[in-house]
């Protein structure tokens, strides 16, 4: 009987690690990871310089482990593990109340996002010419504190955008997003699973900005709105893996009078007749189908009744959370222009002076701009 | 590499277990020989050289000694010159950054660093070599002719990156000739399986809880906070090289080789002198054999082995690494166990046995605090900390969240601390044991696996 479970002990042990490791050589290649949202390791290529600076090693290691048999099972495995003995975060995410996962957020670096502050207002400052708009948006962790799991530490991010709203002082006009939400918390303003916002949400920050600009916002019975997915598992979902979690669903806005829009990516150079990328919903990545994605320089351009146009152009200088608010812009501004600080690396001033642009809204949310450092990139 | 990687566990290990049982025997230490080269070079694929020079110095110096008609004097140079070498290579790689920024810092000088990183394992290969030139010196072993045979006692991969330091006199004879049957081999798997489970489910997870407490603003934690995050970096740091010391010892095993233990349940000790003896016995009781006894060890005299005592302790301070709170940490140890020798064990064998092991556990985890961070003003932030004298209440509600969150962790980890009859008992061949093993190989995978999960999310761009 010991005799005979050694046996099995070794023989199983022996015959587990041939079997993985062959699996691994027989299973194909992927390139691209859906549930992870990125291209895997290569095979690695073994030559002399590869060896030596230890390239080859590395690649080899995440070859392994990127294409590791049922990867994804596996992290499930693990998530369900961490939930059974109390642990309420998995890689960063908190499991909270009512089906909503939050990233946790801890205490910035004051110095830091002190520095990305004063680079907006010395913008602001040398532009003056321009009216500048900060909108500064909580992300969903820094608003449902009651849904977050039991005694979860979180700092603040109420008191970061007051800290920011009296850095900037009156060199623009800032929009606490705090203030633009709050009324509205009891309604789906947030992804549960992701870490944006709704298109409920974005319509609520536009209300507030076209009313700041003087502007006539659409009501949303001058929208058609539609389901164009149930089953949106967004990024929050990705990382922590959790099980029991139910899927989002996303919105769109379709204005009743439509206008048509084009929308020039100047990346790639692709002109498209539409803000929204349908085949994005097929993928993990769903939230991408608000204007196809991340894009260094877009130029949105719609065909408005000259006559309700207040204001020629506009510069939206954002992260993606301005994705989904931006359709609701282009009902008022016949021309956008759409930067990504992080990608786009010309002098944004000489932008405007070149596109006589006299209008700038920045739109970020509170936990990309406190630990954004391409911000510094505006001036 | 490393034991607990993916590549190393499903490609690496079962090449090696077939290459080398298929081979025949006279060639089954350059199986292991040319084996341990790659896995050293995965890692340290220009510092190998560095590796070989010292095996082949080594070898050389064994060979040397072992001739006949040497002179006293003539042996003692050939043992100074090894020492030398290799204290060199280690000093040179390991020391001199440290040595340079003290010298210009206490001189103004602006001697130019070297900036080298160190390479894997040398402070262990580096000991285990001497071992054995100081064992053919001292004659408690044979000069070793055979240089694969050599050359696979240096390299060994097992043991290789960190330990257990092999002594060459305990292994000597197995590197001729050992043999492995189904009974061995299957210890050696559950052995390697409990310390991977002790490396990834315990180690890494206690270990999240220790950077998220180390990292966050020292002079707004609570005293309990401090306590909890100070007691996880214990659980991890013991969890973590025991677990290492474990595979390294199962691997072994699955070898035919039979290594010495490492660890023996340090933590339920009930002094200092107790848990020296218990933990990383291979570091104590290599400093034992090779320095304290040959320094006189306690038999000149109080004031000599006082001496003795403070040295060995300054440099098993030191080996952890060259910086200052090692150096600090060692020396701290140092004067405990002199104190215990003359006072403190009989004062100590007076208390009832919790407070011996209250004392115990105490001055471990102010040990830690040292262990753990390099910058001694940090030490000093966190012991305030510890003791209060932050002026910050005894907990807050982020206490109770790391401790329920953890709970279910932290008792598991401190049962696999402790000896427990339940295990002792349970015969470790029947079917629930195989299920066990199985669970726990399983779990460690899942937590491998997801330890390299690396979603790209556009986040918030």
């Amino acid at each position: 009987m010991k005799q005979r479970t050694d046996r099995i002990l070794v023989v199983g042990f022996v015959a587990t690690l041939f079997l993985v490791g062959i699996t691994f050589f027989l299973l194909p290649v992927q390139r691209f990871s859906e549930l992870e949202n990125r291209y895997l390791q290569s095979a690695p290529q073994l030559t002399w310089d590869n060896l030596l600076s230890h390239t080859y090693a590395e690649e080899a290691e995440s070859f392994v482990t990127d294409h590791f048999p049922f990867r994804a099972k596996w992290v499930w495995v693990k998530s369900a593990m961490e939930q059974m003995r109390l642990q309420q975060e998995n890689n960063g995410i908190y499991k909270g109340k009512d089906g909503y996962l939050f990233e946790k957020f801890e205490a910035p670096d004051h110095n830091k996002f002190q520095q990305y502050t004063a680079a907006v207002k010395r913008f602001a400052d040398k532009n003056a010419e321009a009216k500048t708009t900060f909108l500064l948006a909580p992300t969903s962790v820094g608003f449902y504190n009651e849904r977050l799991p039991w005694l979860a530490p979180v700092y603040s991010q109420a008191e970061v955008n007051q800290t920011i709203a009296e850095d900037v002082g009156d060199s623009l006009t800032f929009i606490n997003g705090f203030n633009v939400l709050a009324p509205h918390a009891a309604e789906d303003i947030y992804y549960r699973t992701d870490h944006h916002w709704t298109t409920y949400g974005a319509y609520l920050a536009y209300v507030t900005y076209a009313k700041s600009m003087g502007w006539l916002p659409l009501s949303q019975s001058e929208f058609e709105i539609e389901t164009v997915s149930d089953s949106f598992l967004g990024s929050y979902h990705t990382r922590s893996q959790f099980i029991g979690v139910a899927p989002d669903s996303i919105q769109v806005y379709k204005p009743v009078h439509d206008v048509s829009t084009k929308m020039h990516i100047v990346d790639t150079g692709e002109t498209l007749t539409s803000m929204y990328d349908p085949s994005y919903l097929e993928k993990k990545d769903k939230y991408s189908y608000f204007l196809g994605g991340v894009h260094a320089l877009m130029k949105i351009t719609s065909q408005l009744d000259p006559k309700v146009v207040k204001q020629e152009k506009l510069l939206v200088i954002k992260d993606s959370y301005a994705h989904s608010v931006i359709p609701f812009l282009a009902q008022h501004v016949p021309e956008i222009h759409v930067i990504d600080i992080r990608y786009y690396n010309g002098s944004i001033s000489d932008y405007m002076a070149q596109n006589d642009i006299k209008d700038v809204l920045m739109l970020f949310n509170t936990a990309t701009f406190v630990d954004n450092a391409s911000i510094l990139k505006l001036n | 590499m490393v034991f607990s990687s993916l590549l190393f566990l499903f490609l690496f290990l079962p090449a090696v277990l077939a290459l080398y049982y298929v081979s025949p025997w006279r060639i089954k230490n350059l199986i292991l020989f040319l084996s341990s080269l790659v896995f050293y070079a995965w890692g340290e694929p220009v510092y190998i050289v560095i590796m070989l020079l010292s095996t082949i110095t080594d070898y050389g110096f064994g060979l040397l000694l072992s001739r006949p008609k040497l002179t006293k004097v003539q042996r003692k140079w050939i043992v100074v010159s090894s020492m030398v070498i290799n204290l060199g290579l280690l000093s040179y790689f390991k020391y001199a950054d440290f040595l340079i920024q003290n010298v210009n810092e206490l001189l103004g000088t602006h001697i130019p660093l070297t900036d080298l990183p160190l390479p894997i394992g040398i402070s262990f290969y580096t000991f285990q070599s001497m071992s054995y030139i100081i064992d053919v010196y001292r004659g408690t072993a044979k000069a070793q002719r055979n240089w694969i045979d050599f050359g696979t006692f240096v390299a060994l991969f097992p043991q290789l990156v960190a330990g257990p330091i092999v002594q060459y006199n305990t292994i000597a004879e197995q590197l001729r000739a050992r043999s492995v049957d189904i009974p061995m081999f299957a210890e050696g798997v559950r052995r390697f399986i409990i310390g991977l489970a002790k490396k990834v489910l315990l180690a890494n997870n206690i270990g999240l809880l220790w950077h998220t407490i180390s990292s966050s603003n020292l002079d707004s934690m609570p005293a309990l906070t401090a306590w909890i995050g100070i007691i996880a970096f214990a659980f991890q740091i013991y969890f973590d090289f025991s677990g290492y010391s474990d595979m390294a010892i199962g691997l072994g095993l699955m070898l035919g080789f039979r290594f010495n233990e490492n660890f023996n349940k340090p933590y339920i000790s009930q002094s200092i002198t107790d848990f020296w003896r218990r933990w990383h016995i291979s570091l104590s009781s290599w400093f034992r054999d090779y320095v304290y006894i040959p320094l006189g060890g306690n038999r000149r005299g109080l004031g000599i082995q006082v001496r003795n005592i403070l040295i060995v302790w300054l440099l098993t301070g030191i080996w952890h690494g060259a910086s200052w709170n090692f150096l600090l940490w060692g020396l701290y140890f140092g004067v405990i166990l002199i104190f215990e020798k003359w006072w403190g064990l009989k004062l100590l064998s007076r208390l009832p046995r919790w407070t011996r092991h209250l004392y115990a556990i105490v001055l471990i985890l102010i040990g830690w605090v040292l262990f753990a961070f390099e910058e001694l003003p940090l030490v000093l932030s966190y012991l305030q900390a510890m003791l209060g004298f932050n002026a910050q209440p005894l907990w807050d509600t982020t206490t109770l969240y790391f401790t329920y969150t953890n709970a279910i962790l932290l008792v598991v980890l401190t049962l696999a601390s402790v000896p427990l009859k339940l295990f002792k008992r349970m015969d470790d061949r029947t079917i629930p044991s195989l299920i066990w093993y199985g669970v726990l190989f399983f779990l460690s995978v899942a937590y491998l696996v997801d330890a390299t999960f690396n979603p790209f999310l556009y986040f918030r761009f």
